[in-house]
């Protein structure tokens, strides 16, 4: 079944993976900056360390896009804000984990059939 | 550390500043705390890396901030609706005239299979719908 066009999939396009890793750690529950940047270092096995320039620029747009939104946390004593996913960010996240699926698939497919040769 | 990172914080828009810079410089000093046992080489590591996000993020924020200024403030024209509410609008019809079709043929499988995705495009839908409010008009 061919999936409606999103903003970020008009034709075609993937989500950058900053984007994909904010979105897969906020799926989760909600999280603060510095707790989103120490869950997608465990999420990219260590992989990616992600700047505070590059989270903010891309919580921004998340923002802007009203995939995500910023509330306040009531009991902390660090840091007050806080970000969750919205309907829409989490309908993205599936259309984009879906994508992706399907692409290793066929990937994992064409493996196979090259080493059956 | 603190200082470089606020000065450096002047690259980005106002409107950015505004409305990130404390956090950001908290979340800094979260990260540089925690990792100040690492060492010397972590913290150049950690230093540059910043210094590279900054540059970049603040690159970003300015393109973002053109952009946004660069698009008409005018309202759609009439009749106009977004291309994605559009599609999933049509996605919706044709689901519910294949199920249709099914039926009347006597293919309740077919049918039943329609059914689920006719559910999951009025779910996009809903979603759509939710995102862009309900100044366009659509039934389905």
């Amino acid at each position: 079944m061919r999936h409606v066009v999103t903003q970020t999939n008009l034709e075609g396009k993937p989500l950058t993976e900053p984007v994909l890793l904010i979105l897969t750690s906020l799926a989760e529950h909600p999280r603060h900056g510095y707790a989103l940047i120490k869950d997608i270092e465990l999420l990219s096995a260590g992989r990616v360390r992600m700047s505070t320039g590059t989270l903010f620029g891309a919580l921004r747009r998340l923002l802007v896009d009203g995939w995500i939104e910023r509330f306040e946390l009531e009991d902390t004593t660090r840091q007050k804000q806080a970000y969750r996913l919205t309907a829409t960010g989490r309908r993205h996240l599936q259309l984009e984990l879906d994508r992706m699926k399907h692409l290793a698939r066929a990937g994992f497919a064409r493996l196979k059939a090259a080493e059956a040769l | 550390m603190r200082r470089a990172y606020q000065f450096c914080l002047i690259l980005y828009p106002r409107a950015h500043r505004d409305r990130f810079a404390e956090e950001m410089l908290q979340v800094f000093e979260e990260a540089s705390a925690d990792g100040r046992a690492e060492g010397w080489v972590w913290s150049v590591r950690f230093t540059l890396a910043e210094i590279g996000g900054l540059i970049g993020g603040a690159a970003g924020a300015w393109l973002d901030s053109r952009s946004a200024a660069r698009v008409p403030s005018q309202s759609p024209a009439p009749g106009w609706i977004p291309h994605e509410l559009a599609e999933a609008q049509e996605r919706v019809e044709a689901n519910v005239a294949a199920m249709v079709h099914a039926i009347a043929n006597h293919q309740f499988e077919r049918a039943r299979v329609l059914s689920n995705q006719e559910r999951e495009a009025r779910e996009n839908l809903r979603v759509l719908r939710e995102k862009y409010g309900d100044e366009y008009g659509m039934n389905v």
